[in-house]
């Protein structure tokens, strides 16, 4: 708590201005992204209304954040204000509570402290089980429906947006094909109609991204989106990622492994460490 | 070129680290190029820590004896008692009898079997097939709702209890009983034999069901809620294609179950081949009898094979995924 009230925050480290450029239309520079955890503020009471106040696009507001897993925290008071199209590199090692952080992102798990509000493209604040349809995930266990064909499983992505008699009998053809350009994209073409549960690791991989990207969120939470691919496609994946981000405002959390792939993708590295008294921490990439 | 400082570290009070050893605090902006080993070249690096015991070799944790008995081996040990406790059911009637000489007395009587009969055996036949498939049909759609219902894993406690109980009670009365009570009710005739087998296939595709339902990985389901999908669409989606093979094999079962009763329930007036079983029991008109039997083999054989080659089919993509 302390430390993050000091008057050395990372972005005076970074040598940057406070200034907060921007984040959609800007081509993420470094400048513009290394102003990010200075929005991260001093006191957790005050984060919400503060980020408010100074940061219109800032797109996730996280304050306080904790989980706590068999009597110890996981992270701690984790507060972090992420600007919209941003590409957030969530790092650190096993089971220290990456998935944890994804999970309570998406909404999915309660955390035991703090909260997490997203601001909609219209500036209301939403929490995120409230937003479900506009947040795309990859997890980590894929989570394909394994009996049914690559195609029906991209086109799963964008169930959120129909009412369920809309979708009892298959999609329309438009959606066909838009998730039919996706599945080419990544390379699946020949895979279109077989079953996911014929695929090998690396095509269920990319099915499960391409699900992702069909759904055109507004907040894709990647768990180990490229585990399975090589180093083209992890490449393509993650630049399509970047590209999403940065050209559509679609903010990122991806959780990485290789810092090379960190350094060249990533803006900024939350880095989930059980070495550190609060379980976490957050860094500019500079470039 | 000296590294950068920690300026967020070295507090008054260091927090207290879940890591063993004591490590110098890190700064939170580092890179972690920097971040990982910082130099003794600091200005105010830390004192070396004490040195520490050295961590003692992990145990081979030794599992108990007891840990061997677990269910599966508890249950062999009892199913072997229960097997050396059912002996004296082999008695039989205690009297000299030869056994041998009974049977080939009673079965010489099946022999030729008499086809003469077959134009009445073609229409019980057809009889029992119409009854067999409105029966599977009934129960279908009475089962799906009440498969849901009774899956532990999508229903509420309450819901899943009075369903298993329904199902229980439908599975427990034998498809003879259901027929007589449907007899009973609607008289003897075909309907009754719909009915009944109705009744009865409920308790049986229900339980299975609600048995397919329950071993589906739900996180699946869970995944497409997580991404927006209602409740219905997650279902719709993520359930039901891996339900399917396994509830339209279970369908094709039952369908011959129900070929195989629908000629039995007969014998208590529901229709079917049962009626002209029991009536030339009655005569004792054995190889009549037995040109009926053999048509029935004929029929169950054929619908099995039959089944058999649409479930490969329903499974076979399934089936084929890596391990």
């Amino acid at each position: 708590m302390n430390r993050r009230a000091s008057p050395t925050s990372p972005a005076a480290d970074a040598g940057s201005a406070a200034t907060h450029t921007p984040a959609p239309t800007s081509t993420a520079s470094a400048a513009s992204f290394a102003s990010v955890p200075s929005a991260a503020v001093p006191s957790a009471a005050a984060a919400s209304t503060r980020a408010t106040a100074r940061s219109d696009d800032a797109h996730i507001l996280v304050s306080g954040l904790g989980v706590r897993r068999a009597e110890r925290w996981l992270f701690h008071d984790l507060t972090l204000t992420v600007p919209r199209g941003a590409f957030v590199a969530i790092v650190g090692p096993s089971g220290a509570g990456k998935s944890t952080l994804l999970a309570c992102l998406a909404g999915a798990l309660a955390p035991g402290e703090g909260e997490i509000r997203f601001r909609e493209r219209s500036g209301r604040l939403v929490a995120p089980e409230h937003c479900r349809p506009r947040i795309g995930c990859v997890f980590q266990r894929l989570l394909l429906v394994e009996n049914s064909s690559v195609l029906a499983n991209v086109l799963c992505g964008r169930l959120g947006r129909h009412r369920w008699w809309q979708t009892l009998f298959g999609a329309p053809r438009a959606e066909r094909e838009a998730a039919f350009a996706i599945v080419a994209d990544l390379g699946l073409a020949p895979h279109t109609h077989r079953w996911v549960a014929e695929l090998s690791g690396g095509e269920q991989q990319r099915t499960a991204i391409a699900r992702a990207l069909f759904q055109e969120p507004d907040l894709y939470l990647a768990d180990e989106p490229i585990s399975n691919l090589d180093t083209y496609l992890t490449g393509r994946v993650l630049g399509r990622l970047r590209q999403e981000a940065a050209q559509q405002g679609r903010t990122v959390f991806c959780v990485l492994h290789d810092p090379t792939l960190v350094d060249r993708f990533a803006d900024l590295v939350v880095s989930i460490d059980p070495t550190d008294p609060h379980g976490w921490r957050v860094r500019p990439v500079r470039r | 070129m000296k590294p950068p400082a920690p300026r967020s570290g070295s507090p008054a009070t260091p927090a207290p680290t879940p890591s063993p050893a004591p490590s110098p605090p890190r700064p939170r902006s580092e890179p972690h190029s920097q971040s990982q080993t910082p130099p003794n070249t600091q200005p105010h690096a830390q004192p070396p820590p004490p040195a520490q015991p050295p961590a003692p070799a992990p145990v081979f944790p030794e599992l108990p004896w007891y840990r061997c008995l677990d269910a599966l081996s508890v249950t062999l040990l009892l199913f072997g008692l229960a097997i050396f406790f059912s002996l004296p059911t082999l008695r039989g009637s205690g009297r000299d009898l030869d056994y041998w000489e009974n049977a080939r007395r009673f079965l010489a009587r099946f022999f030729p079997p008499d086809f003469s009969v077959t134009p009445q055996v073609l229409t019980a036949l057809a009889e029992t097939a119409q009854i067999a498939v409105l029966a599977t049909a009934g129960a279908l759609v009475l089962s799906f709702p009440l498969g849901l219902a009774g899956a532990r894993t999508l229903s509420p406690r309450w819901l899943v209890t009075l369903a298993r109980l329904a199902l229980n009670v439908t599975r427990t009365v034998p498809s003879l009983l259901w027929a007589l009570i449907a007899v009973a009710i609607v008289g003897a005739n075909p309907l009754a034999g719909v009915l009944g087998l109705t009744a009865y296939s409920v308790g049986y595709l229900g339980k299975f069901f609600s048995d397919a339902f329950e071993s589906v990985d739900l996180d699946v389901a869970r995944g497409l809620r997580a991404i927006g999908a209602s409740r219905i669409q997650a279902f719709q989606h993520g359930v039901w294609p891996h339900t399917r093979p396994l509830i339209w094999s279970y369908a094709l079962w039952m369908l011959e179950y129900n070929l195989r009763s629908a000629a039995i329930i007969g014998y208590v007036g529901a229709g079917g081949l049962g009626v002209l079983l029991h009536g030339y029991q009655e005569y004792h008109a054995w190889d009549r009898f037995c040109a009926v039997l053999v048509f029935i083999l004929g029929l169950v054989t054929v619908l099995d094979l039959l089944g058999e080659w649409v479930r490969r089919k329903v499974t076979k993509r399934a089936a084929r995924a890596p391990a």
